[in-house]
């Protein structure tokens, strides 16, 4: 009669379960899995300790010459998370769902009493947290370091409460589409490699394609305007550019031509556009996973 | 409790369920026997929903495509070998799936005393033993008090000292009823006796994806009590041919690392050999062996 | 002050605005002070107390006109209809007042104080809600001082100019704060002097047109269109201003056009668009100019010139996280302009050699050659790639395949080690709170995030440790 003091205990505690429980539960578990793994230290460490230095470089080159609080040390963090931040979330995207899928893991979870659509929201909103945390700490460091040497300004400030946000909405678009690779690969190494892949062609290949139109093709300026909002890593530079500096001039005739066309739409249009990268590369791998047959 | 009507599943050409159909009552205890590739592990998967399939699968009136998830809730189910995140400790993989079934937190240290884990929770998955992972995985398995429980090939990756245990603990769970004073419906895939022997009442045999017998566990035992397979051994070239002319002659013949083997009836045992001489393919040794181990397995038959 | 004219002064001041009938806007009434300065002598001062005084003011008497000291200043209202005042009588002095709502018409150069002779003093006047602020024509040596003149809320193009110069020679304007104009815009106006002033949110902070011989000093130009635009003018010396963050569609801090003979010296050009822009300037290459110890800082571009540009001379500035330093724009280099003199160069904030010897100048010359400023010098729509990774990556290249590399723009043979132009005083910290806000902010998400992970964790454990004993002895 082993079962019978299993039962009581069980029985005690059950209750009604809300919708969410499941996703929760399989997020709380990601994310403890991530904070626990590697990468996760790894980026966090590699990420505050750039931050570090760029705002350690910045704060003494224009403290030569007694200039201050322009928030330099914004341009250089938008580059670092414009490097960082798509490379962790689309790793961290293609570690989700394949590596289980190898190690038998996947099939066990979903022979428990959860929906497919639960277990893929429920890591993508684990991971999530866990890049918002990592970018979080790193930007935070960088405040932190600012605020001790005295170095930091309200422009600052803002500037990091603002990049703060924008990487994490880059990485909720990045971590799609990772996830998206993730159900499609069949292993988990060739879901990472795409995955570099994915952020080598995001990050270096098509910018020089945009290079390449604007030299060989002579592309127009609403053309740049639209290419450059289709790319969530543009999106994220000019939102953050948007933000801080409250125009666009800096990125010369096409960041004038779209704070002139949309002065108001601006910022909705970037919202979109993160929001799409978001939302379609995770719906499409939501609808692979559920219909597929097997794991 | 489980109806499967006419169930097919294709992977690519190969047909690993083959229009099968079986109902398991409240209560009832069903062993798939057969060979790997049989289609055993297949027609768990589709139960879970794990896999896409022709035909239908109802769990207490429920269709297991459509309803997946409330269909799961009634299933505990136990893989051949417990693939979860290994860096959990007990206590903390009980409390997932605790939730995923939708239970408060449950006191961890009751449900491991009923497995015999107790005083393991704060142990790392990766360091428990393949023997304590079953019983792990049993626990959670039987997390929620489920009324049926699938076993897929439970004691293949234990030893034998951890299958007896196993098998005991599982044993005196068959016996045992649920909470609600019903009897837990157990649907298993095995290809050992002792295991059909103490779990089962009936058990299905498969071969090639169809059902070829359904019996009564004790008759499968008895039936089969006899059964050997004698291992042949040969020279690898001539393996192909060995297999031809024996299946030829009605055997079912299949390859093994170091020569063919062949299920024999009790009164047939030399024909193989006879067969095999005529056809002028050079028998160096042979043994024999219970059905259907991979290994000659000594153990006497009860 | 005679007493009979002061009470004169207070009956015009209470009297006058109740009694007259309310004069209909566009009848463009005449003020109530108009008597007072008929009843004047030539160099008399009349003293106008707190009130309201609608309508034009015509000053055509060599009179000062000074406000009473005091709390209220008076009003020269214009109603929303024509000019405020008009000068038309030399040295007469304007002193304290306010004066306010001119007309908006642009054709009509509806305008707050209008200056038509010579030697006017406006002084200490505040101008607001005036299409035009101060209009001198062909009024020489005239002193605009001290005035805070502001604009009409309006479409920038439908602004009037806060100051206009035309041919008026040997002005003087001095500590002004100009906000929101169009432009302050001198034209033709020889031996201007214009020193401590600060314009704000303006189009032009100052611009020059045919204006020779014209110093512009200890200015601060901020937040407008561009700082200061010089076109034909010749002989112009700049030094000691301020020209900061002025970033409008073309946002030169500095600008020079077809200007000849000037000396730009102990400038900070901080933060605009373009530090300095120079067009075929000097003119005459052998019109050797100065361009020196300025602080050329955090501007996107410090200082672009035409191709064609020849015969600068640049020394001791210093050139500071600009992200382009120089830009060429086209297709050219500067190798007819000295970047240095008397073997001193400038401050390079890149530049990455070495001063063995302790000479404060760099052993090796501090060249600018790099691929992506090249890329973007013949392309400026490339700019849009600005902070991408993508522009770390073309300067890695072109670092590593010299076949590909630029023909360096130039050379500064002397780079110095230290910077040596003007210095900001670093601007107040105010939000120096705030950072500590963002610094607790961001930290705490992480916080609370790990927090969440491990919750049940840390609840569980000790109900499980509690547990344990208890349901192994009802097993057993």
């Amino acid at each position: 009669m082993i079962a019978a003091p299993l039962e009581r205990v069980v029985r005690v505690f059950a209750r009604p379960a809300p919708w969410w429980s499941n996703i929760s539960a399989v997020a709380a578990r990601e994310l403890r899995d991530a904070v626990r793994a590697r990468w996760f230290l790894l980026y966090t460490l590699a990420f505050a300790g750039l931050g570090l230095g760029i705002s350690y470089i910045s704060a003494a080159g224009s403290g030569a010459a007694g200039l201050s609080g322009y928030g330099r040390t914004t341009a250089g963090l938008i580059n670092l998370v414009l490097l960082v931040v798509p490379l962790m979330a689309l790793t961290a995207g293609a570690g989700s769902i394949a590596p289980d899928r190898e190690r038998g893991m996947l099939s066990y979870l979903l022979a428990q009493s959860v929906s497919r659509w639960e277990v893929l929201l429920g890591k993508y909103l684990g991971l999530s947290l866990a890049l918002l945390a990592c970018i979080c700490l790193g930007l935070g460091v960088c405040a932190g370091v600012l605020a001790l040497t005295g170095a930091g300004t309200s422009t600052d400030a803002r500037s990091l409460l603002w990049l703060g946000g924008l990487a994490f909405g880059l990485a909720l678009g990045m971590l799609s589409i990772g996830m998206l690779v993730s159900v499609l690969a069949h292993k988990g190494s060739v879901a990472t490699g795409t995955a570099v892949f994915l952020w080598l062609l995001m990050v270096f290949a098509s910018d020089l394609g945009v290079m390449a139109g604007v030299l060989a093709l002579r592309m127009r300026i609403e053309t740049l305007l639209a290419v450059g909002l289709a790319n969530p890593l543009q999106v994220f530079k000019m939102w953050s550019l948007h933000a801080i500096d409250a125009s666009l001039d800096v990125l010369g005739s096409v960041g004038l031509y779209a704070a002139d066309t949309y002065p108001h739409g601006l910022a909705w249009m970037f919202a979109a556009s993160l929001a799409a990268w978001a939302v379609v590369p995770l719906v499409v791998a939501g609808l692979v996973f559920s219909r597929r047959s097997g794991v | 409790m489980i109806a499967i009507e006419r169930v097919t599943k294709r992977f690519g050409r190969a047909t690993a369920v083959d229009d099968v159909s079986f109902s398991l009552a409240e209560g009832d205890s069903v062993a798939l026997w057969g060979a790997n590739g049989a289609g055993k592990s297949t027609i768990i998967r589709c139960v879970l929903g794990l896999l896409r399939y022709r035909g239908a699968i109802r769990v207490n009136g429920m269709d297991a495509a459509r309803d997946g998830k409330a269909v799961r809730r009634l299933i505990g189910y136990v893989p051949q070998e417990l693939g979860f995140y290994d860096d959990l400790s007990v206590g903390e993989a009980i409390r997932f799936f605790a939730r995923l079934k939708g239970l408060a937190t449950p006191r961890t240290g009751g449900v491991l005393s009923g497995v015999g884990l107790e005083g393991q929770e704060r142990k790392r998955i990766r360091d428990l033993s393949g023997g304590m992972k079953q019983r792990l995985a049993l626990a959670i398995a039987l997390l929620g008090d489920p009324p049926v429980l699938i076993l897929d090939e439970v004691t293949a990756s234990l030893d034998a000292c951890g299958r007896e245990e196993f098998v005991g603990l599982l044993s005196r769970l068959a016996d045992a009823r649920g909470a609600a004073g019903t009897a837990r419906t157990m649907l298993f895939a095995s290809h050992r006796l002792e295991e059909i022997q103490s779990l089962a009442k009936r058990v299905l045999t498969l071969r090639a994806g169809r059902i070829v017998a359904d019996e009564a566990a004790g008759e499968f035992v008895r039936g089969h009590a006899g059964g050997r397979i004698m291992r042949i051994r040969l020279e690898a070239p001539e393996c192909a041919a060995a297999i031809d002319v024996l299946r030829e002659s009605g055997f079912a013949a299949r390859l093994n690392g170091v020569g063919v083997l062949v299920p024999i009836a009790e009164s047939r045992k030399a024909e193989p050999l006879r067969i095999l001489t005529d056809a002028s393919i050079h028998v160096s040794d042979f043994d024999l062996m219970h059905e259907p181990g991979p290994e000659p397995h000594k153990e006497a038959t009860p | 002050m005679n007493p009979s004219r002061f009470i004169m002064g207070l009956l015009g001041a209470l009297v006058l605005p109740c009694g007259a009938p309310a004069q209909p806007p566009g009848a463009g009434g005449v003020s109530p002070l108009a008597s007072r300065i008929a009843a004047a002598a030539p160099g008399d001062t009349i003293e106008v107390g707190p009130g309201t005084y609608p309508g034009r003011l015509v000053i055509d008497k060599a009179v000062r006109l000074v406000a009473r000291p005091g709390p209220d200043r008076p009003m020269l209202d214009a109603q929303g209809y024509g000019d405020a005042v008009e000068i038309r009588a030399e040295n007469v002095e304007l002193r304290g007042f306010i004066i306010e709502r001119t007309g908006s018409e642009l054709d009509g150069e509806n305008v707050g104080v209008r200056v038509l002779a010579n030697g006017a003093v406006i002084q200490d006047n505040e101008l607001r809600d005036v299409l035009f602020g101060v209009d001198c024509k062909a009024a020489l040596r005239c002193v605009i001082r001290n005035n805070v003149i502001g604009a009409k809320d309006l479409d920038i193009a439908r602004r009037g100019d806060a100051i206009r110069l035309w041919r008026s020679d040997g002005t003087l304007i001095e500590g002004n704060t100009i906000r929101d104009g169009r432009d302050s815009i001198l034209w033709y106006s020889k031996g201007v002097i214009v020193r401590n002033n600060l314009a704000e949110r303006c189009r032009y902070g100052f611009h020059l047109m045919y204006s020779n011989d014209v110093t512009i000093e200890g200015n601060t130009l901020r937040a407008n269109s561009v700082g200061i635009y010089f076109m034909y003018s010749t002989g112009v010396t700049v030094r000691n201003n301020i020209i900061d963050r002025n970033r409008g569609p073309s946002g030169y801090g500095i600008g020079l056009k077809d200007t000849d003979a000037f000396v730009i010296e102990n400038n900070i050009l901080s933060g605009n668009r373009v530090g300095m822009y120079l067009d075929n300037s000097p003119v005459v290459r052998t019109n050797r100019v100065l361009i020196a110890r300025n602080t050329i800082a955090v501007n996107d571009v410090g200082m672009q010139f035409l191709p064609s540009v020849k015969g600068n001379t640049l020394t001791g500035n210093t050139m500071l996280d600009n992200f382009e330093q120089i830009s060429v724009l086209g297709r050219g280099d500067l190798s007819d302009n000295e970047f240095d003199l008397d073997g001193a160069g400038n401050f390079w904030g890149d530049y990455a050699g070495y001063d063995a010897d302790h000479d404060g100048v760099g052993d090796t010359e501090y060249e600018s050659q790099t691929l992506f400023e090249n890329l973007m010098d013949r392309e400026p729509k490339l700019r849009l790639l600005m902070f991408s990774p993508v522009q770390q990556a073309i300067e890695f290249v072109g670092r590593a395949l010299p076949a590909i590399r630029p023909e360096p723009k130039f050379s500064d043979l002397y780079p110095l080690m230290r910077p040596a132009g003007a210095t900001l005083v670093a601007p107040a910290r105010a939000g120096g709170g705030n950072i500590w806000i963002a610094a607790a902010a961001l930290l705490g998400v992480p916080s609370m995030i790990v927090g969440f992970a491990f919750a049940d964790r840390l609840l569980a454990r000790p109900a499980a440790r509690r547990n344990c004993p208890a349901m192994g002895g009802a097993t057993a």
